[in-house]
């Protein structure tokens, strides 16, 4: 059964479901009325949909809305399974996709590979057509070329095509001609101009390519998903995608955009993490979430950040994407001496086959395995109600490696303090090394095994407050809910302004009013008309600089604005500005914003579940432990304590305490600075 | 202190936090750095030393850097003693430095309880290419005879002295170099990055108390050492030679010859280089530390992914190198070319040997040049003078489990391109082509990579400098495989065929190019691993 809880949120009677599938597990959000409930079915690969079905006709939910994060772009990619691509370009550049920046991917493999481009040589054709830098054409397309290359395509058996010109970024005509004679033919087109208009043609042409390799994919698993909600819940139910920054579009738009959801599942953990620390008043924010074969972390000050350099399986995918960063670090990471003698944990993982020894298949000495051994983990516990854990298994298998450490829970604790080394190196490179504090950050631990880790992370990194979410397992789907829906535009301009230029800056304004339009029509092709906001942005760099910053222009967009934004991100960044030098304007954007979901989305633990005892759980020395429910806590509790609930289990480090919130998040901070 | 007394997990997690250190002087040089070959294409390393000059850890993206970076700790040696707040800058190829333009600063690192007369707790150093430090062509990278030719050099001196910038040093470097605003910016990217590394390394000290963290540091430096140990002990026993040549030294025809003898011994590597060419007035020399980071990227190539980078790593090799010869050039020879071509051939010659002890194992070579095309002019678009340098990759060499990448670099750079795009926003240029170049690979039951074919047409005139390799020897297959196909430079002019510009340009020269004429480089073919009729 699911869990239920009330909350004084009275909201008018929406009914909204919120659903990541996962690899393993579906996680349901559901809130009708301001009533929430919360419930997690196994996943059903095969046909990822069905498990969204079994679900609503056995809970016997009929949402209005369904908002759903996919895996369905990212496991297309990986295993290759999209459609038969074919890619027109401009004469000269047919093999850019494959050549790419001509780096290989490791810099010391013996035999280094990469995998082959998502289109072969032969099904990438060129036409003589080239603009030049400045949008002039230097040699004009011919209709009659075109076409017969479409005719060739036909013959190669695509029926999805990239097109991607040389400058269509700067002068669209040629590509806008090819795409029309294509669409005219029935092929489904992705056109670089409208994917992605930016320079650097590697990154337009892969993120197009990838586009056009998942939109078939994508367009006809929501097809049939949304045939089957209009059977179990009756016709007009909106079906809404989770996109990868953070923000959700129709099922419709998602289909031919499908290159924008292709981390959506991790986005809606970002947004449902910061949106729990944002109800708790702690708007600085890293989100740390760890399963089992890997932690995501996101660095949100007062807001999501954006990132645009998205790498998947080594493509370049360059539309938006919450600023989130991955370690091979999770519950299944496998513990093991290299040659050298040092103890190393992971990259590899036992996975969820056969998984840590104590889930009673596996040998191998994992993390989760040690969090057993120190009594941590408790055997009572069933982890998400699937597993029990057999705690001489897991001592076994950390017997292995037990001999330099003296004993079995000293080597526990070993595996711990080396993966918290490895996670604590990914939260440095997103905080300190970008000129972030992390005093000043509050870290949001979500995930199966976020909670276990979150304080000695934030001792390694200098993190004063660490919030445990009230229902960390469903973190993700309860974002899908709350996510603003939002459509992004953008245009690449190549536009200087000089030091000193002011007023209105023509070239500017348009590129501004052009992309606004965008983004307002395709959030009201969704369906959302009223109650949208524009915001605005620029992606902007000195002259001669390679690296563009993308700054938010809130206000005013003249020249002396956009400057003085610029040059405060520059100083904010990188420590110094240069205000004698021209400032260049590379991309001019504009986000369309539809809030979403109001009302609270937590869940509340039941309070009579156990109680708390005391017993002698391994800490770095044998300490009296707490161990209790986490519904049994009122007041604040001080470490060390271990705190269990349902889909995960916190601990709370001697020198720490912890208090519950009206939220129902769990705050922990530290009581003393000295102990660690 | 003997390394027992440093558990495991320890080990480990010193390791991430050195390492972290690198790493984030590195990010801090990428983002305030103002030149595209330090922001774009990662053209630098920062490195981590102890109180002995012992490397600790590298973020290094650039291999040839490897082995170099100690050098320069040892070279600036003589300017002590140190006070708090002095940084030293060098680009001396005979004196701590690799070529000119890689201008490397080092910093010594005192605890922050040091005391008056306290020698440093250890050193922190970064080495960024400069994308002009003067000399006779824009780029400082000519087709030169003498080191003094190929720019200003910069003996190890003090640039900051107790904080305090030494301003006439500062001046003297800045009245040198063609860029002087964009050096001035690189050169406070990596002063930035030196104060970082320097605060980081003595708040780890302090963190772990100064007897436990020399512990600990010697302790990192041992397990090094039994990683490349555990790692030889596995490697038959014996001696192998490997011979390879550089096509010419950009000035006479003859062919440079690069000779190796490996001696594996238990659980030691032994690199004698004795029979290689005598140094040449011209930029092919290389000097020992170039020679030394191509042999350790070759042994870091073999150890498990994930090894650790610090001196232990290195103990078990040692070398022998003839004085003034290519591989130990010493003054007054031009060493440009040294640090971009010979290291690959270097590498080659090693991988060739290697081969021979490890046949089911090692690929055939790569491509072996970096294809380097400097060019500069004014822009007619605006009156402004340009330069721009570009590597290209080429084709790699099949291996055991399957064929080289196409057009792609190889061993000792990883450099991005730069896209089309980008290149004809900024320079009066446009490319033509950026294709794979078809049948260049070596044939092989695993087949070489292709190499590349890039066509650039010059929209205004130009003087092109070009130096590249492997455009009369091949790169060799292995296992039975065939060679790739060498390299070819053409200047193609409007009113003459195609056909007829094929092959026309030298694998080392330096043109004046008319407005609408193109350079193109079609770039080696990889060689081809196993015999060809075993497919």
């Amino acid at each position: 059964m699911p869990h239920t809880s009330a909350t004084d949120d009275d909201s008018p009677q929406e009914q909204l479901l919120g659903v990541d599938v996962g690899g393993t597990f579906t996680d349901f959000v559901y809130v009708r009325g301001g009533q929430v409930r919360i419930a997690k079915r196994p996943s059903t690969p095969d046909d990822p949909g069905r498990a969204i079905a079994d679900a609503l006709i056995e809970f016997g939910w009929s949402p209005e809305e369904v908002i759903h994060g996919s895996t369905v772009a990212t496991n297309t990619l990986l295993t290759r399974t999209g459609a038969n691509v074919a890619l027109i370009t401009t004469m000269g550049f047919r093999d850019t996709l494959a050549i790419g920046r001509q780096a290989r991917p490791d810099l010391y493999a013996l035999h280094p590979q990469r995998r082959d481009p998502l289109v072969t040589r032969a099904r990438r054709f060129e036409v003589d057509e080239r603009i030049a830098a400045d949008g002039s054409v230097v040699t004009p397309i011919a209709v009659d070329e075109v076409d017969r290359v479409l005719d060739r395509v036909e013959r190669s058996g695509a029926r999805s095509i990239a097109i991607c010109f040389l400058f269509s970024f700067i002068n669209p005509e040629h590509e806008a001609l090819a795409a029309e004679r294509a669409r005219a033919r029935g092929f489904a087109v992705s056109a670089s101009y409208e994917v992605l208009p930016q320079h650097r043609e590697f990154e337009r042409m892969s993120t197009t390519t990838a586009n056009a390799y998942l939109a078939p994919v994508m367009t006809s698993y929501l097809d049939a998903l949304e045939a089957r909600l209009d059977d179990i819940c009756g016709q007009g139910v909106r079906l809404r995608i989770m996109q990868s920054n953070g923000g959700s579009l129709s099922a419709s738009s998602a289909g031919r955009n499908a290159v924008r959801t292709v981390i959506s599942g991790p986005a809606g953990g970002v947004a449902g993490a910061f949106a729990a620390a944002e109800g708790d008043r702690y708007s600085n924010a890293i989100t740390f979430d760890m399963g089992g074969t890997s932690a995501d972390v996101a660095l949100c000050p007062g807001r999501l950040l954006e990132r645009t350099d998205l790498l998947v399986d080594d493509m370049p995918i360059r539309t938006p994407a919450v600023d989130l960063h991955t370690v091979g670090a999770g519950g299944g990471s496998i513990a093991w001496f290299d040659a050298g003698g040092a103890l190393r944990v992971g990259p590899q993982s036992a996975g969820a086959d056969p998984g840590p020894a104590a889930y009673g298949r596996g040998r191998l000495p994992t993390v989760t395995d040690a969090h057993v051994v120190l009594g941590r983990l408790r055997p009572e516990q069933q982890l998400g109600g699937i597993v029990s854990l057999d705690v001489e298994r897991a001592r076994n298998a950390i017997a292995t490696i037990a001999e330099p450490f003296g004993s079995v829970e000293a080597a526990a604790q070993a595996v711990i303090d080396v993966v918290n080394a490895n996670m604590a190196r990914a939260l440095r490179v997103i905080s300190v090394e970008r000129g972030y504090d992390p005093a000043r950050f509050s870290l949001v631990a979500f995930g199966g095994a976020g909670p276990l880790h979150a304080c000695d992370l934030a001792d390694a990194v200098g993190i004063p407050h660490v919030l445990i979410p009230s229902a960390p397992g469903v973190l993700s789907a309860a974002g899908m809910l709350i996510a603003d829906i939002t459509r992004d535009a953008e245009r690449g301009l190549h536009l200087a302004i000089e030091p000193a230029d002011s007023g209105r800056v023509r070239r500017l304004d348009e590129a501004f009013d052009i992309v606004a339009q965008q983004a307002r029509e395709a959030v009201a092709e969704d369906g959302y008309q009223d109650g949208v906001t524009i915001e605005y942005a620029a992606d902007l760099r000195y002259r001669g600089q390679s690296h563009e910053l993308t700054v938010r222009l809130p206000g005013a967009r003249d020249a002396a604005a956009v400057r003085k934004a610029f040059h405060a991100a520059h100083s904010e960044r990188f420590g110094f500005s240069s205000h004698e030098t021209p400032v260049e304007v590379v991309i001019a954007r504009a986000k369309a914003r539809h809030a979403g979901y109001q009302g609270a989305v937590g869940a509340e633990h039941e309070s009579n579940a156990g109680g708390s005892t005391t017993e002698q759980v391994i800490w770095d020395r044998s300490r009296a432990t707490t161990v209790a429910h986490r519904g049994s806590i009122s007041s604040a509790i001080e470490g060390p304590a271990i705190l269990t609930q349902v889909d995960t289990t916190v601990t709370v480090p001697p020198g720490w305490s912890a208090e519950l919130l009206a939220s129902g998040s769990l705050l922990l901070q530290r009581t003393n600075q000295g102990s660690s | 202190m003997p390394p027992t007394d440093v558990d495991p997990a320890r080990l480990a997690i010193f390791d991430s936090l050195v390492s972290s250190i690198a790493e984030e002087m590195g990010a801090a040089l990428r983002h305030t750095a103002l030149s595209p070959n330090i922001k774009e294409r990662a053209d630098f390393s920062c490195a981590v030393f102890d109180h002995d000059g012992q490397l600790l850890a590298q973020a290094a993206h650039i291999p040839v850097h490897l082995g170099a970076m100690p050098e320069s700790v040892r070279a600036v040696e003589r300017l002590a003693p140190w006070r708090p707040g002095d940084l030293a800058i060098l680009n001396d190829p005979f004196l701590g430095g690799t070529h000119l333009p890689d201008v490397t600063m080092v910093s010594p690192v005192f605890a922050h309880d040091a005391a008056e007369g306290d020698e440093p707790m250890g050193y922190v150093a970064s080495r960024a290419h400069q994308a002009d430090i003067g000399g006779m062509a824009p780029g400082s990278m000519p087709v030169a005879r003498e080191l003094i030719q190929e720019g200003l050099v910069i003996p190890p001196i003090r640039l900051y002295r107790g904080g305090e910038l030494v301003e006439e040093a500062m001046s003297l470097i800045l009245r040198n170099v063609r860029t002087p605003d964009e050096r001035r910016g690189d050169f406070n990217a990596q002063i930035a990055a030196q104060r970082l590394g320097a605060q980081r390394l003595a708040d780890l000290q302090d963190e772990y108390g100064a007897d436990r963290y020399q512990q600990t540091t010697g302790a990192l430096l041992d397990y090094g050492e039994r990683l490349t140990r555990a790692y030889l002990r596995e490697l038959p026993h014996g001696s192998w030679s490997f011979e390879d040549v550089l096509d010419d030294d950009g000035h006479e025809p003859d062919p440079v010859p690069i000779r190796l003898s490996l001696t594996l011994s238990e659980d030691r590597a032994h690199f004698d280089f004795s029979g290689s060419a005598p140094q040449r007035a011209a930029s092919i020399n290389a000097v020992a530390p170039v020679t030394r980071s191509a042999c350790y990227y070759v042994i870091r190539c073999l150890l498990p992914p994930d090894t650790p980078m610090n001196s232990g790593l290195f103990r078990p090799i040692t070398f022998t190198l003839p004085e003034r010869s290519v591989v130990a050039a010493q003054s007054p020879v031009a060493v440009a070319a040294g640090n971009v071509e010979t290291s690959q051939r270097i590498v080659d010659t090693v991988w060739g040997a290697f081969a021979q002890v490890l046949p089911e194992q090692m690929p055939a070579a790569s491509s072996g040049t970096m294809n380097n095309l400097t060019a500069g002019g004014v822009d007619p678009r605006n009156g402004q003078p340009w330069a721009y340098y570009e590597t290209s990759g080429g084709g790699l060499g099949g291996g055991p489990s399957g064929p080289g990448l196409d057009a792609a670099h190889s061993h000792m750079t990883n450099t991005l391109n730069t896209p089309a795009e980008a290149l004809e926003l900024a320079y009066p240029l446009r490319v033509i082509e950026n294709s794979i170049r078809a049948r260049s690979s070596g044939a092989g039951a695993h087949r070489g990579g292709h190499g590349l074919t890039r066509r650039t047409q010059f929209l205004a005139p130009a003087q092109v400098t070009i130096i590249s390799e492997r455009r009369r020897q091949q790169p060799w297959g292995a296992s039975g495989g065939l060679p790739g196909r060498a390299g070819r430079n053409s200047l193609e002019r409007p009113a003459e065929g195609r056909r007829r510009s094929r092959g026309n340009l030298p694998g080392k020269v330096t043109i004046d190019v008319q407005a609408g004429e193109i350079i193109r480089l079609d770039t080696p073919g990889g060689g081809g691993w196993g015999a060809p009729e075993s497919r």
